[in-house]
């Protein structure tokens, strides 16, 4: 799931602020689950930028509100088509993704971000997520006991500890665990400690091209020549 | 205000199920709870056509059903409604009907079937008459029931109120032939003759003077005829005649009254209330007990008893009483009052069929007799049963009368069931335990002086507490839009009842017999997926907010505050309106149910209409019927704040007061924090000076 944070108010105020009729745009989707852009959040945005500009009283901005299964995928972003010509600007509150695809679908249309989208995550009570996957490419997750070491070390390292781990405890952060002292400690409770022992050579880091494609279709030849 | 609802989710809860008449019992203990106590008994006389007689006798099988009972002990519904019907003034209310139809209808009996059936029939629009062979109407409710259970005031009231309906009286005129009042003209006739005969023992020696059935006693009693009661007196039975019996003999002088039973207290019929204060009068029960044989010895009564003992239970599950041989045992009496049940007594040229214990047999569902046109119900149909069953059937004859006069074939509405499971184990654990709060009765020794009502009614603050306890079966929360839902496990994890679950597909779903309606859920739903099952809940914040912001925008008073206060508890019944009063800003109210219903955008909407300050006032978490309330809605109103911040609101503009209602600083509170939204404008309007 994609985890992303609400810009404060203030930079979404400032960033709608030369646009006249804007439309506050929710996805339903993974930044509905992490309370930041929601129908929802939405409307509380949508009342909070009223307010404001009751405030300032600024000349008036006309804000509307609406949200989509997903922004990601362009199809469900054909139902804002006819809204598209009394719109000024799109405030979007999905991931990165989202305001991409809005910006490919109206291409006329400035999108603004309302999120910073933070990373990829889980939640394990309500109000706290936290990440868990770096996406890069190369699981080694069965060699780790089932916890990333690339995403939850704090120096990314293959060949843990390092010498900072104390109690268990990261020396970036003695707040959170260390990474590799909970891959050894399952490891040990799989009794695959082997697994630990032996060397990993650094990653070839050179070799994935980005922006990546996934391609999963084979191209056919109809002709069957 | 209301709109029309596009849909309606509730259940109906098991109180309602159970009554017979049906009542809307779950919205007016609500409303009592919010201290709406007119609006309470309006619901009430919608649905009961003699309110205040059921608020003093009904045998409420609402309470035996209320799923409160499972978690600490039912709501105290009935003494609710007692305290709906004085204090919504029930007595002022005047009813009026119209007479529609020209068709008349003739009602022999004036118990309470007898009188609810003219009250439905005379809103029908039929010209009614009751046929009573006593000086007064009332039935049981008038030579029955003691008058220190049922006021015979307010009795009259209701009697009164359907003479003003245009039902016609005949006092003193037994009915002998029914044949005779179709030569009246009467179109359709009711019979609800009641059960006044009493039940002989079948002993040796019942016929000697000093010993009367309870039936007759009562009715003695009840009538003004003052009968002659010793010292000593003994009743036979288990029931609540035996009880009333007991206690009207001690109020007519008795010093040793004893009750025969010849089961154990378990299987004792009468009210459990009624048996308690009845000991705690000093009424004596023995129980596993019964008299075989009567002796009049110098005008003293002697009775041989004899012990019982217990079978195992049968297959109906109730134990049979059996004599324990050479148990016998004499006790000395002045009187005997037998009071093992009563039996109908149809006069034989009604020409009705008579079926079981001399009832009168009729079609169930129509209330039709063997003879055309004649309909039936009440005790004389059933035997003995309960003033709120005799109200029910009353109701059904008049609309089953309706459709033979109007020759509709009769519309069988579905029996109301309730769908609702039992709490489960770990939803009881959650739910805050409130003891039920009894409203106060007169002291024992000074009520058996006179026939003084013994339960007294609420005051406001006992009802309101006790309304509070109820747990909304039935109007929980639901997941209203699928669609909408992103299934962010946000309901599964903030719900303190464990109501939301996944099923065995993996979808998300709300056990609406275990959720209490406490709107946490239905608020926090990032997706808007969850609402009430009754959709004038969610609206109510909007629209009364909507309502405070265009009445304040004509007063226009400054500084204008917007405190949401929650309208359970002491908070709605215009205790704290008065507090408002006495603050010196525009301080305008928004009533919630709950202060767990305020939402993020209702806090920054009274920002935007203008609002200098906006505050939240609640019970505090030990008061709160439900749990966490406070917690999320303060979780929420920290969000706000940090967001209002980022446009430069000041968060101290925000505030919540967690507060009793009898705090006195309340007052004091509020005028604090009024000051220190005055100070704020004036630095907000010096800053905006100096930026020009």
């Amino acid at each position: 799931m994609i985890v992303a944070e609400q810009k404060s108010m203030e930079e979404i105020y400032r960033i709608c602020s030369p646009y006249e009729k804007i439309l506050i745009l929710g996805c339903g989707t993974c930044v509905t689950v992490c309370d930041a852009g929601g129908e929802k959040e939405v409307s509380i945005i949508h009342s909070v930028l009223d307010a404001a500009q009751a405030r300032t009283g600024d000349k008036p901005h006309i804000f509307s509100e609406y949200t989509v299964k997903r922004q990601c995928d362009i199809e469900f972003l054909e139902a804002l088509k006819d809204k598209a010509g009394e719109i000024d600007a799109i405030l979007s509150l999905g991931c990165g993704i989202g305001v991409q695809s809005l910006a490919e679908v109206f291409p006329d249309i400035p999108i603004l971000p309302g999120v910073n989208t933070a990373f990829m995550g889980a939640s394990r009570e309500w109000g706290v997520w936290d990440e868990r996957c770096v996406a890069c490419g190369d699981c080694r997750l069965v060699d780790t006991g089932g916890i990333c070491p690339i995403t939850r070390c704090a120096k990314g390292i293959l060949n843990g500890p390092c010498a900072g781990a104390k109690g268990g405890k990261c020396e970036a952060n003695k707040e959170m665990d260390c990474a590799w002292v909970l891959i050894y400690q399952h490891l040990v409770h799989l009794g695959h400690l082997e697994r630990m022992r032996q060397y990993y050579p650094p990653r070839n880091f050179h070799t994935i091209l980005r922006p990546r494609r996934l391609i999963i279709k084979t191209e056919i030849n109809p002709g069957g020549k | 205000m209301t709109k029309n609802p596009s849909y309606d989710h509730t259940i109906i809860p098991p109180c309602q199920a159970e009554c017979p008449l049906h009542m809307d019992i779950r919205e007016y203990v609500d409303l009592i709870a919010q201290g709406r106590v007119m609006e309470a008994l309006q619901i009430i006389r919608e649905g009961n056509p003699f309110p205040s007689i059921c608020a003093y006798v009904c045998t409420h099988p609402c309470e035996d059903a209320c799923r409160r009972g499972q978690v600490d002990n039912p709501i105290a519904i009935r003494a609710l409604k007692k305290f709906a019907v004085k204090f919504g003034g029930d007595k002022m209310i005047r009813l009026e009907a119209e007479t529609t139809h020209d068709e008349k209808v003739a009602i022999v009996g004036s118990g309470p079937a007898g009188l609810a059936a003219a009250y439905y029939l005379r809103k029908l629009g039929y010209p009614v008459s009751i046929f009573e062979a006593h000086s007064e109407l009332g039935g049981m409710l008038r030579v029955g029931i003691p008058e220190y259970r049922l006021p015979r005031e307010v009795l009259d009231i209701e009697v009164q109120r359907l003479i003003q309906m245009g039902a016609e009286i005949r006092t003193n005129s037994p009915v002998t032939s029914l044949n005779l009042l179709f030569d009246m003209k009467y179109k359709a006739i009711f019979v609800t003759v009641g059960a006044h005969q009493g039940l002989r023992l079948g002993i040796e020696g019942e016929e000697s003077a000093g010993v009367v059935d309870g039936a007759t006693f009562l009715r003695e009693v009840n009538l003004g005829l003052k009968p002659p009661v010793g010292n000593r007196v003994g009743i036979v039975g288990g029931g609540n005649v035996a009880i009333d019996a007991a206690r009207t003999s001690l109020r007519l002088g008795s010093r040793e009254v004893k009750i025969l039973y010849r089961r154990s207290r378990e299987e004792m019929p009468a009210d459990p209330n009624e048996i308690e204060q009845a000991i705690e009068e000093g009424v004596e029960i023995l129980f596993l007990m019964a008299p075989i044989k009567i002796q009049s010895v110098n005008g003293q009564l002697d009775i041989t008893c004899i012990r019982m003992e217990q079978e195992e239970p049968d297959a109906s599950g109730r134990r049979r009483p059996a004599p324990v041989p050479g148990s016998e045992f004499h006790i000395t009496l002045d009187d005997l009052i037998t009071a093992i049940g009563q039996a109908p007594q149809v006069p034989k040229d009604f020409r009705l069929r008579i079926g079981r214990g001399s009832t009168i047999r009729v079609d169930p569902l129509t209330l039709t007799t063997n003879q055309k046109g004649i309909f039936a119900g009440g005790d004389a149909v059933t035997g003995p049963a309960s003033v709120i069953q005799a109200l029910a059937t009353g109701k059904l004859a008049a609309s089953r009368i309706d459709d033979y006069l109007r020759h509709r074939y009769p519309a069988i509405s579905k029996e109301k069931r309730a769908s609702m499971g039992d709490l489960l184990p770990r939803t009881i654990e959650m739910i805050r335990k409130f003891n039920r709060y009894e409203p106060p009765i007169r002291p024992s020794q000074e009520r058996v002086k006179e026939f003084m009502p013994v339960e007294l009614v609420y005051d406001w603050e006992g009802a309101v507490n006790e309304a509070k306890r109820c747990l909304h079966c039935g109007i929980g929360a639901e997941i209203l839009s699928r669609d909408n839902c992103a299934a962010c496990l946000t309901c599964l994890r903030i719900c303190p009842y464990l109501a939301p679950f996944l099923d065995d597909r993996g979808e998300i779903q709300i056990a609406e017999d275990q959720c209490i309606a406490c709107g946490i859920c239905v608020t926090e739903c990032p997706a808007n997926a969850i609402a009430f099952r009754k959709p004038q809940e969610q609206r109510r914040v909007d629209e009364e907010l909507e309502h405070v912001i265009e009445s304040a925008a004509k007063s226009k008073s400054k500084p204008l505050i917007i405190g949401f206060c929650c309208q359970y508890g002491l908070y709605g019944t215009g205790a704290l309106a008065g507090l408002w009063r006495e603050t010196k800003a525009g301080i305008w109210i928004v009533p919630v149910l709950c202060i767990a219903k305020v939402e993020s955008r209702h806090i920054v909407n009274a920002f935007k209409a203008g609002a200098e300050g906006v505050f939240i006032a609640g019970c505090d978490q030990q008061q709160c019927p439900r749990e966490n309330t406070a917690f999320w809605t303060l979780q929420r109103m920290e969000r706000s704040k940090k967001m209002l911040a980022q446009i430069g609101i000041e968060p101290e503009r925000v505030q919540a007061f967690n507060l009793h209602a009898s705090d006195k600083n309340l007052a004091e509170a509020l005028d604090r924090f009024t000051q220190k939204i005055g100070e704020l404008c004036l630095v907000s309007a010096f800053k905006k000076e100096m930026k020009k």
